[in-house]
């Protein structure tokens, strides 16, 4: 709130351009409104083939792609203190204030988060749904069905039910289904059984630029997921002007308001009550309107805003010994607390050892270099 | 760039809504959570009761086959050490398939004359066949050396255990082999293929026969017994258990007997 300190932030995760997912794209374009507001940002990841070292992007936004392989799933090999080198010298050529991790499946996130921590620095760390990977983003609309990826979690086996229902009730509408995955057999099994053919497309995977040409030759979305933390894909549907269909599970009633969600039971009566209301108030939806109204709904910029609030808070926490933080680890568990403490030591005096072996006084500053916003 | 939305312009406090839209909600913190936060949680949905009575049997029927399956491995190597000669594996032999037709008279309700002359007829044929089968067996690994018919015949007696289908002691209706799965059939063939690398290790043909007759009566017979009655289950457990126990150390007595005396005829 208000002009807070210029801060030099360093964010730091295994999940970065070039893969492509929410959590990808959370870090770019927090990183980027944050650089409008006056920040400067630096990005730490893995290296991602031949694409190793530093890298400038939009903005002036400087990213370290540190030339670790990728052992698991885009995750790097957890060596608790093989990591510890770079990150300090990486802390201290930018001068970085905060250190912020994203994603709890990042192996090198959260060893930095304890580098960062031994080093005296404020880390903030934020966790992304459990599903935070790489999207397959096939998402296919048309007066009817949409769905992302066809595995069970998405209730992929509700859809086989759904869809014949709903076609037999309304003879004018047509289901397009995107995505590809373990049950797409399922849904042809389906198709086939019924004579669908011509009143279900399969669109296959669809790649993420295509995804909004597909959202709008379509009328109503339909999200058939069983868990679900927050469903971006509903979001994408509404800024395109789609009235969404969605299972009540997880977090799905707080993404939307009420007017523009129909919202049912994982259950196929209730899904099929549903899509008949949806249905009837179809006439009544404007998709400009209601793609203004997202606009408003959820920013960017207000995002940076209120992690600039949480750094602010972050920031104002007390500078604590050595001892102090051993004390908190041991309160993790009888056994736990004591190996954590076992680990902070060894951290601590491998992070001496380094000062005493590299200081820091040897290490280069980068100087600051502002873009100048006229540019933008 | 403005991003609230202003719902209900008025004085009083508004009420703060669990909402992900909107972006911040005025005058509450961005952390700000109250009752109705957690309304939706569910915990322990997942969970089995389990019965303690029912665990109890289900255990003691695992149990009660490892203590079987470790009586033959006993037989085995008391047999190979000569402990053990032919005359005593027939008695055991035959004293087993009397105490098999002794259970089966007494659990089966309706027993005719002709199952009775069925079962008779199939365990003569069976005995038939492995005897004229005993001197095949006799020569099978005779090209093989005996470490390596040690170690295959132990893992492959591990696997057995392993894979073995222990779920007879459940309740289902009576019958023979209910619904067999792939894992049973590899360790029923697991068990039979040790035992028949066995038998090839003895030297006469009657040892043979008589080790392959035992074996193969407590492997194929003993699924059949498992589901009829769980009290028997229950006093023959500890039966079998004092049993091993009582053989291992009656055996180990009567060995070390022997190396005593062998020691003092030696000196």
């Amino acid at each position: 709130m208000g002009d807070s300190k210029r801060q030099r932030i360093l964010m730091v995760s295994d999940f970065f351009y070039p893969n492509f997912g929410g959590v990808e794209n959370h870090i770019y374009l927090l990183s980027q409104c944050l650089i409008k507001l006056g920040h400067k940002v630096v990005v730490m990841t893995h290296a991602y083939g031949n694409r190793s070292g530093v890298r400038y992007m939009t903005g002036g936004l400087k990213v370290y792609y540190v030339p670790w392989k990728p052992f698991l799933m885009q995750n790097t090999l957890p060596t608790f203190y093989g990591t510890l080198p770079i990150i300090r010298t990486i802390l201290i050529r930018e001068q970085i204030s905060l250190v912020h991790g994203h994603q709890a499946f990042s192996t090198l996130c959260h060893e930095a988060l304890m580098h960062a921590r031994t080093m005296g620095y404020k880390v903030v760390f934020t966790d992304h749904s459990l599903y935070g990977f790489a999207d397959v983003g096939s998402i296919h609309m048309n007066k009817d069905c949409h769905q992302k990826r066809l595995v069970y979690r998405k209730g992929a086996d509700l859809l086989v039910e759904v869809i014949p229902e709903v076609c037999r009730m309304y003879p004018n509408v047509r289901f397009i289904v995107g995505g590809d995955g373990p049950k797409r057999v399922r849904l042809e099994e389906m198709r086939e059984k019924h004579s669908l053919q011509d009143r279900v497309e399969m669109l296959g995977a669809v790649p993420h630029a295509r995804v909004r040409s597909v959202l709008i030759s379509g009328h109503i979305f339909l999200n058939s997921s069983l868990t679900e933390a927050f469903c971006i894909a509903i979001l994408e549907a509404a800024s395109c002007g789609l009235l969404t269909v969605s299972t009540r599970v997880g977090g799905v009633p707080e993404v939307l308001p009420d007017d523009m969600i129909v919202l049912a039971e994982p259950d196929p009566t209730d899904m099929v009550q549903a899509i008949k209301k949806a249905i009837s108030i179809l006439p009544m939806i404007d998709p400009q309107d209601m793609h203004n109204r997202m606009k408003k709904l959820y920013d960017w910029h207000d995002v940076a805003k209120r992690t600039e609030i949480v750094y602010d808070r972050a920031l104002k926490c007390s500078n604590q010994s050595l001892l102090e933080r051993l004390s908190r680890y041991l309160a993790c568990g009888a056994w736990a607390g004591k190996l954590f403490c076992l680990v902070m030591i060894i951290d601590f005096l491998l992070w001496r050892l380094l000062q005493l072996w590299k200081p820091a006084e040897d290490i280069e500053v980068v100087p600051d270099i502002v873009l100048s916003h006229d540019e933008d | 760039m403005d991003n609230n939305i202003a719902e209900n312009p008025s004085p009083t406090r508004a009420k703060w809504r669990k909402v992900a839209y909107g972006g911040m909600q005025p005058r509450f913190d961005d952390n700000h959570t109250d009752d109705s936060f957690l309304e939706g949680m569910v915990m322990n949905a997942n969970v089995v009761k389990r019965d303690m009575l029912k665990v109890m049997q289900d255990s003691i029927s695992i149990s009660q086959y490892l203590c079987i399956v470790v009586l033959v491995g006993l037989v085995w190597t008391y047999t190979l050490r000569s402990t053990l000669d032919e005359t005593s594996l027939l008695y055991l032999d035959v004293s087993l398939l009397g105490s098999g037709f002794l259970v089966l008279l007494l659990t089966k309700e309706m027993l005719s004359l002709n199952l009775l002359l069925h079962y008779l007829l199939n365990v003569f044929l069976f005995t038939t066949g492995l005897y004229v089968l005993a001197p095949v067996y006799q020569t099978l690994t005779r090209s093989i050396s005996s470490d390596s018919i040690w170690a295959v015949t132990v893992s492959l007696l591990i696997l057995h255990l392993f894979l073995h289908d222990y779920s007879g002691s459940t309740v289902r209706a009576p019958g023979a082999l209910k619904n067999p799965t792939l894992t049973s059939f590899i360790s029923l063939n697991a068990s039979v293929v040790a035992s028949v690398f066995i038998a090839s290790r003895l030297p006469s043909r009657l040892h043979v026969f008589a080790i392959m007759l035992f074996s193969l009566q407590v492997f194929l017979f003993a699924p059949l017994f498992d589901g009829h009655d769980v009290g028997f289950c229950l006093y023959t457990t500890p039966a079998t258990f004092c049993s091993v126990v009582g053989f291992i150390g009656f055996c180990d007595c009567g060995v070390s007997l022997m190396a005593y005396t062998d020691a003092r005829i030696q000196v």
